[in-house]
């Protein structure tokens, strides 16, 4: 999609916060950003990645997040402005190097994006609150509420950053990083981005007795943080009445629109630094309030807070909080809008309970719409194969990537879904105490990010070990696209020799097997070999993610051959409906009497269903535009 | 002032574009502008609500709309009407829809049969003040050859029926900037909707 991130200054832009982030980091100068796509912060590489030629910084998707956080880290050593964004689960991966990071400092800027998935919309692994990794990494954090806020943060995280020489959080949640909104751009700073390693023994490592000493320097600066930040940041919204509330991120954009509706005119408190919190900033808010609301997505670190505070400077406040709204779950004004209510003795315009039961009632019966593989998509091939030859039996290890699609029916061959890479780790420790047969399932980017660890430990551990897939489309085909080593190209778009998923392999010592994963046969017949071995075996199942080939196709103009099915061939047959449906391709229209056709503008003509069924049934058309 | 659009369909449709879109024509016309687009998985085939709200920066903050508080919704496939109720209620909303069935596969994986069109107009009425049903779909094929501009149809009839309160020449405009690789297929498309919303 066209973006509007290079517009002039002064100019007013509708962006989405990750653009506005992008942005910001422009605006801020910046030399170097590195990231490994994960959504909700995806859109900040991706916008980066597709300015940083114009723009003139140097841009790359590295191999995963701890990767892409020591690249930008390293730039920002050598006094170069730089920037990484991850997902919450990202800095799981990063934090091994985040935490000294924060005690050996930086140069210059560094700021470190994080966006949290409340509700887990794009995230299947928990509903974890990485304001908790500001404490134990004891980094600032600061959190935008909006779009011009994503963009104003970004700048003024780099100011922190490079004045106090230590990276910044820069944290949002999906409905700050997906949310659009109206921004006013600002200058962009001539980019930095050449820089030196200056030598400076005891600065860049933390061994004994510099780790103590670096330590103290970490509280010095949080502290001096807070000191010049924390009023800046931190800021009343005044209004009337002793009951005040207290919010952040997209929560304190419900809170006023909340407010708005209800008539109330309540002072609020907008946290914008969340580490180091400001105990000046706390007290003088709460010293003169009978109670306080929290509104706070996720834990109750803001509240914990307050309610030390308030223990010395006004200990009969009523804090409320979780004990009002869940901790679990994103918050909305459907949740906001009742307990403000609550609180406040205001009804809500609308009763919510009554008008959503009419909403069930008019909803009931009707057919759910789940996210599904694409048309065409070489996982549903593979996965079909392997069914054919593994049945329902073998236990189906799972990972991170479209093909955790296949949790839902009728596929259901993802057992288990944990982490990236994961999946050939936990089969490992299966197979280390069962007889069962396990097969693992794993992308090629995920294989580059995690799945070397645990692969080569098969080497090392497991002369008997479980089967791997490798389902190869070429690309990071969840979060949008992004190149990985095996891709053929840089983040940048420059052409480099793809790293082939079947060498690597090799040297581990593993037997390979390379098979079109459009190709039913060949998959099936090289699924039966290599169930009969043993020791280290993978499957790489090759075929490029569909959505790229439509696409390239029909940039061409290039027509391609799609599928029919005959209708005199399916009534000669039995049992084909089981066979469609278990092959769930949603170009798969059910006729209105019996038997099924294929909705043409759907076909994106892999041609597996041609494999599938017996001879005659489904048959190729013709070539035919997409 | 304020105005709020949701915008709902199957992914890979064109609902985050088409958001972007109003957006940007919303901008244009110098109203303060917030919404959400959700990205993801949930885009494979999975419904994608998007909001756009605009109108006076002193009235917005929430990205997202408020259940039964839309004023538009444009529906790009008939029965995600139906589950953009919650957002809807009959003293405010007016619903746009395109009648261009998209059949999830789990109507026949668990046998669940795809209501008739009336059967989804009739569900949605109570919950409407206007129900405007248009062929976009269909249209965009016949005339324009390509299905998946029928989003553009469909915003053009809600322009052209004022059920989008946007200047024609701005809707224009934000086209041009959000699709210019397919821009005069689009903006045709816009011009087929526009004279259909004009006679409705």
């Amino acid at each position: 999609m066209t973006s509007e991130v290079l517009g002039r200054p002064g100019e007013k832009v509708v962006l989405l916060g990750n653009e506005a982030i992008a942005r910001g980091a422009v605006e801020a100068g910046i030399g170097v950003a590195a990231a490994y796509p994960g959504t909700p912060s995806s859109e900040v590489p991706m916008v980066l990645a597709s300015v940083a030629d114009e723009v003139g910084f140097y841009f790359e998707y590295s191999t995963n997040e701890k990767v892409a956080f020591e690249t930008a880290a390293g730039a920002a050593w050598c006094g170069v402005r730089a920037i990484t964004a991850m997902k919450h689960f990202g800095l799981n991966v990063a934090s091994d190097s985040v935490l000294p990071v924060v005690y050996t400092g930086v140069r210059s800027g560094l700021v470190v994006m994080v966006a949290d998935d409340p509700s887990g919309w794009s995230s299947a692994q928990s509903e974890q609150d990485t304001r908790y990794y500001a404490r134990l990494a004891r980094m600032p954090m600061i959190e935008p509420s909006n779009p011009q806020e994503c963009l104003d943060y970004t700048k003024l995280a780099f100011d922190i950053s490079e004045e106090f020489e230590i990276p910044v959080f820069l944290r949002t949640t999906t409905k700050v990083s997906h949310s659009i909104g109206t921004v006013e751009l600002g200058e962009i700073r001539e980019p930095k981005t050449r820089g030196e390693f200056r030598k400076d023994p005891g600065r860049f490592y933390s061994i004994r007795p510099r780790l103590q000493e670096l330590h103290g320097r970490v509280d010095d600066k949080l502290g001096r943080i807070e000191e010049k930040y924390g009023q800046r940041l931190n800021q009343v919204y005044p209004g009337e009445g002793n009951i005040g509330i207290i919010a952040l991120g997209v929560g304190f954009e419900y809170c006023r629109e909340g407010l708005l509706q209800l008539g109330l005119t309540t002072p609020i408190a907008k946290i914008g630094m969340t580490h180091p919190m400001s105990e000046e900033f706390i007290t003088g808010f709460i010293e003169d309030k009978e109670a306080v609301l929290i509104l706070e997505e996720l834990e109750p670190i803001i509240e914990d807070f307050v309610k030390q505070v308030a223990k010395d400077v006004n200990p009969k406040l009523v804090v409320h909080g979780k004990d009002m709204l869940p901790r679990s779950g994103e918050y909305n004004l459907e949740t906001i809008l009742p307990v403000l209510g609550e609180v406040f003795g205001k009804k809500p315009e609308v009763d919510f309970k009554a008008h959503e039961r009419q909403v069930r009632e008019a909803e009931r019966g009707l057919p759910p719409r789940k996210p599904v593989l694409c048309p065409g998509c070489p996982h549903r091939s593979t996965f079909y194969a392997v069914k054919e030859v593994f049945g329902d039996r073998a236990v189906y290890a799972g990972d991170i990537g479209c093909y955790i699609l296949g949790i839902f029916e009728p596929i259901e061959m993802q057992d288990f879904v944990i982490s990236m890479g994961a999946s050939a780790g936990l089969a490992h420790g299966i197979t280390r105490v069962s007889d069962q047969d396990v097969v693992v399932f794993m992308g090629d980017s995920t294989f580059f990010h995690s799945g070397l660890p645990p692969l080569v430990n098969y080497s090392f551990n497991a002369k008997r070990s479980p089967l791997v897939v490798v389902m190869d489309n070429a690309i990071t085909a969840m979060t949008g696209h992004q190149p990985h080593p095996g891709s053929g190209f840089t983040g940048m778009g420059e052409k480099v020799k793809p790293v082939k998923i079947e060498d690597v392999i090799k040297g581990f010592g593993a037997k390979v097997r390379v098979v079109g994963a459009f190709n039913q046969r060949k998959l099936i017949e090289a699924l039966e070999e290599l169930r009969e071995i043993e020791g280290p075996r993978v499957l790489v199942a090759r075929g490029e993610c569909r959505l790229l080939t439509r696409r390239r196709l029909k940039s061409k103009g290039i027509p391609i051959v799609k599928y029919v099915i005959d209708a005199d061939q399916w009534k000669v047959h039995e049992d084909l409906e089981e066979i469609a449906e278990q092959f769930a391709c949603p170009a798969f229209m059910q006729g209105e009497e019996s038997g099924y056709y294929i909705d043409l503008d759907l076909c994106w003509g892999c041609g597996v269903c041609k494999q599938i069924f017996p001879v005659g049934v489904v048959e190729a058309l013709r070539r035919e535009a997409l | 002032m304020k105005f709020d659009v949701m915008l709902t369909g199957v992914g890979g449709e064109g609902v985050l574009t088409s958001g972007v879109v109003i957006a940007r024509a919303a901008n244009l016309e110098g109203h303060y502008v917030r919404g959400v687009q959700l990205h993801g998985l949930a885009q494979r085939g999975g419904v994608i609500p998007t909001f756009v709200r605009f109108g006076s920066e002193d009235e917005i903050h929430s990205p997202g709309i408020m259940q039964a508080n839309a004023d538009l919704i444009l529906a790009f496939e008939p029965l995600e009407a139906v589950r953009a109720c919650y957002y809807a209620r009959k003293e405010k909303t007016i619903f746009v829809i395109s009648d261009h069935r998209y059949i999830p596969v789990y109507s026949s994986i668990l046998d669940i049969p795809y209501p008739k069109l009336g059967e989804i107009t009739r569900r949605v009425i109570p919950f409407s003040k206007k129900v405007s049903v248009f062929s976009a779909h269909r249209l965009a094929k016949e005339k324009l050859g390509n299905m998946i501009l029928g989003t553009t149809v469909l915003i053009g009839a809600a322009t052209g029926m004022e059920a989008l309160p946007l200047e024609e020449d701005n809707v224009r405009k934000a086209i041009e900037t959000t699709v210019p690789g397919e821009l005069e297929k689009n903006l045709e498309a816009f011009e087929l909707g526009l004279k259909l919303g004009r006679s409705e």
